[in-house]
């Protein structure tokens, strides 16, 4: 009986094509998310915080009872949200916060309201809780699996093709410098 | 037809959690909760031994959610909660809502630069004038490194 011969080369080649095709979405994933977390120090991936700031005319808050000074900061704001708490940061300034996630400080030493309004990145967010491993242990499994499939991938790719084209001959000089321009940074 | 089956399993078996999880870490010890003004008052009676506190989330830190500011029962006084980057991530949407924590009291003594800037910097915040030739000792920082969080809504 003949032992039918396995096509390591074709084998590699299907392998590396269905794993590649199933990657997409995590290196994706995984790529914007490393963009936005590179970027942290400049950018804010997670939330969008825009500040209103109000000068306010000198009038009669009511300092000793913080019920009646949320009523006359929402008139004077024109703001219509449910309060969630207050708090005094310091003598001169008495923060808001709104149950849907805004807040709003007045500032008596400068006279002033500044309104702060959070806007969550929902799909930002959702891509830096799977980058950041903020999830269950068994994402953690699943994404070293990943890891072994990006190593398989980077290692099936050298034997993808045969011939002039091959990582063996003058191409080698890109696998070289991929190799290289990773270590120029470790000894610089 | 196979890989249908394989792919439904493989996403059954991620089970990533809802965004709206506000545990974080170990659960909470809720039996022994101290107020942060009694802590305040005498903090390095505390290093030693695993404290739970509560409190309003009066701030949160924006860009890698890794730290929060309880608001003390004391007014004007607060503890902050602190952890490495990535261990827990707090969502600035916290802010305002109650929250419980169980940790450690961690001491960070700061050196005289150190402490000037640090009171330049909260008088700053705080809109007050500050002559830092009025500081002449250096001072120690609290921060709770905590084991478990809730936020409650």
């Amino acid at each position: 009986m003949n032992k039918r011969k396995i096509n390591w080369y074709k084998l590699n080649r299907s392998l590396h094509r269905d794993i590649g095709y199933f990657c997409i979405g995590l290196v994706i994933i995984f790529a914007v998310s490393g963009i936005a977390v590179n970027h942290k120090d400049d950018w804010n991936p997670n939330y969008r915080v825009e500040q209103a700031i109000a000068p306010i005319s000198t009038q009669n808050w009511s300092l000793d009872n913080d019920e009646k000074l949320i009523s006359q900061l929402l008139v004077t704001s024109q703001i219509d949200e449910k309060v969630k708490a207050s708090y005094w940061a310091s003598p001169t300034q008495f923060k808001v916060f709104f149950k849907n996630g805004d807040n709003l400080l007045l500032n008596l030493k400068d006279q002033q309201i500044i309104y702060e309004k959070i806007t969550p990145r929902h799909v930002f967010q959702a891509f830096n809780r799977l980058h950041l491993n903020e999830t269950k242990a068994s994402w953690i499994i699943f994404s070293d699996a990943f890891a072994a499939l990006l190593i398989f991938l980077a290692l099936s790719g050298l034997f993808m093709i045969k011939g002039k084209h091959s990582p063996w001959g003058m191409r080698s000089l890109w696998v070289i410098s991929g190799i290289a321009l990773p270590a120029v940074y470790i000894f610089l | 037809m196979n890989f249908c089956k394989i792919l439904i399993l493989m996403i059954a078996t991620i089970g990533l959690p809802s965004a709206a999880a506000e545990q974080f870490g170990k659960p909470v010890d809720n039996t022994n909760r101290l107020k942060i003004s009694t802590i305040m008052a005498a903090p390095d009676n505390y290093l030693d031994q695993p404290i739970t506190i509560e409190g309003t989330v009066v701030g949160v830190c924006a860009k890698r959610g890794c730290w929060m500011t309880i608001a003390s029962d004391k007014r004007f006084e607060n503890l902050q909660i602190k952890v490495n980057d990535g261990d827990m991530v707090f969502p600035m949407t916290a802010k305002g809502s109650k929250a419980i924590a169980t940790g450690k009291l961690n001491k960070i003594q700061l050196n005289l630069d150190r402490t000037k800037a640090l009171l330049a910097h909260r008088a700053q915040q705080a809109g007050n004038e500050f002559d830092e030739n009025t500081v002449t000792e250096p001072m120690a920082i609290y921060q709770l490194v905590p084991t478990g969080v809730e936020i409650l809504e």
